[in-house]
């Protein structure tokens, strides 16, 4: 994987704190680059940059260098990093945030191709109809012809409806995508929620203890 | 026992196994999955802007009418799970709610339909409608989203809920390391290369524990795994020929359900050297 060298100059103060001032960017200052994140996640031998890199590369905020990465679109978001953080930070949060900007900055690849006609199914029918997603993305895409044995074989098993399922009444989904464009960044939480977030409630010890016996038999 | 039943948009697609399964299986258990009218899209991982995201499912979350929301989607659970988590936070929920006509009060409780089973109705009450115990070795694959990033009934490093429910039906779960490792669904269509490497991995890992069927909870991981199991054969030349089934249609399999009233003949790997191990039809 060739990685671009950083370079100081390329260095965006504005753009670092705008990633900061978000939910997903608020500890991005605590991390101590321990690489966890990268350790966890499946795909970082894809990446430009691992998790741990495109951390770092937000506190200097290399903003070039962070939008154009393959690593915010190869992310699967598995969320493997983000419960193992020993800071708190969510990197897969942080990649969720980082497309609308690198969106809203002109990047354009494949993944953006897909999200923009995903979208807009969504937002015509209000449900994904798996007919529609590849049809319209096949013209953007034309690689996409070789899948059509593949689709053929789920057609076969009724498992790609060639009706278009979709809502019975799509008339509130304009309010709702309307408010993207009103907001175009994420808010930030509060303290409350996030005292939440950090303690999600685990299975009960008894319950665990009933359940492992009957998994010994 | 009754739920709001939010299906998500798979259940009407490439899941209709899930679906039928689904249906057969709570249909005996008593437990009434009222489906939501007018339902839509969670924003799966590819609405990119959060907010819309965040506010498709809160139109979703103030549709439950006081019941407890169940799903058998792991994305539309972890969704669910994530935006509810947010919307706690007042200032959040009232813009949101002001694209809703329903409004949304931050009080409804997303479950996925495994805790509803193994939490809600309890494994001894499910053992009860087993009529047939299934002399099989699975591998309970619980995938991503079902445990991540935040769940309400099993620990998100090493989950075991799939596997005692395994085990309630009289089959045998095996040790299988990667039981929450990702099978990278979610970029199928923008990286296949990428994607079939990991669900090799998952695959073969798999087939050496010698298990007879993998078993899933997602219709995004049953993808992957079942339907590109040909595609992942041929890219890296190998045999894996291992039936991938919902766990919905494990348990009907063991509830002595015909095979044909659970979907799995519309899987894209065969499964009836499984369903004659079994001894059904």
């Amino acid at each position: 994987m060739k990685k671009e060298p950083l370079s100081p100059e390329s260095r965006d103060p504005a753009f670092k704190e705008q990633v900061l001032k978000t939910p997903a960017g608020e500890k991005i200052q605590t991390c101590m680059q321990c690489g966890i994140c990268a350790g966890s996640c499946p795909v970082s031998h894809e990446m430009d940059h691992s998790p741990r890199e495109l951390v770092r590369m937000v506190q200097l905020g290399l903003k070039r260098e962070v939008l154009s990465s393959n690593t915010i679109w190869i992310c699967t978001t598995c969320f493997s990093c983000s419960v193992r953080c020993p800071r708190g930070i969510h990197p897969t949060e942080l990649m969720e945030m980082l497309k609308p900007i690198a969106i809203a900055e002109g990047i354009r690849n494949k993944n953006i191709k897909f999200d923009n006609v995903f979208s807009d199914v969504i937002k015509n029918n209000g449900r994904a109809s798996e007919f529609l997603l590849i049809s319209k993305y096949s013209l953007t895409e034309p690689g996409m012809i070789n899948q059509l044995p593949f689709g053929l074989s789920m057609m076969a098993k009724g498992k790609i409806p060639l009706s278009i399922d979709r809502m019975e009444n799509t008339r509130e989904l304009d309010a709702i995508f309307k408010l993207g464009e009103k907001t175009g960044e994420p808010k930030k939480e509060s303290k409350e929620t996030k005292e939440k977030d950090k303690q999600p409630e685990q299975t009960k010890p008894e319950e665990n203890e009933i359940a492992e016996g009957e998994a010994k038999k | 026992m009754k739920y709001s039943y939010y299906p998500g948009c798979a259940q009407h697609g490439t899941a209709v196994d899930y679906r039928i399964s689904v249906e057969a299986v709570f249909g005996r258990l008593g437990i009434e999955l009222e489906e939501i009218k007018n339902w839509n899209c969670c924003g799966a991982l590819h609405v990119p802007d959060r907010t819309v995201k965040t506010a498709l499912c809160a139109r979703t979350l103030a549709s439950a009418k006081g019941l407890d929301m169940a799903t058998p989607c792991n994305l539309c659970y972890s969704n669910l799970m994530r935006t509810n988590t947010a919307l706690q936070d007042n200032v959040l929920r009232t813009m949101v709610n002001e694209a809703l006509t329903e409004k949304y009060d931050g009080n409804t409780k997303p479950k996925h339909l495994l805790e509803v089973i193994v939490k809600d109705l309890g494994l001894p009450k499910l053992m009860e409608f087993v009529k047939q115990p299934l002399k099989i070795k699975a591998v309970p694959y619980y995938g991503c989203l079902l445990t991540r990033p935040e769940n309400n009934f099993d620990s998100p490093e090493d989950p075991k809920s799939l596997d005692n429910l395994i085990s309630s039906l009289g089959a045998e779960p095996v040790k299988y390391y990667y039981k929450t490792k990702c099978c990278a669904g979610p970029i199928l269509i923008t990286n296949e290369d990428l994607a079939l490497g990991l669900a090799k991995e998952l695959l073969a890992m798999a087939k050496e524990t010698g298990a007879d069927c993998i078993v899933v909870t997602c219709p995004m991981c049953h993808l992957q795994l079942d339907a590109k199991q040909k595609a992942v054969e041929a890219k890296f030349n190998i045999k894996i020929d291992l039936p991938i089934i919902y766990f919905t249609q494990l348990m009907g399999l063991a509830m002595g359900f015909d095979p044909k009233e659970l979907g799995l003949s519309r899987h894209l790997v065969p499964t009836d050297k499984l369903i004659a191990k079994i001894g059904g039809k």
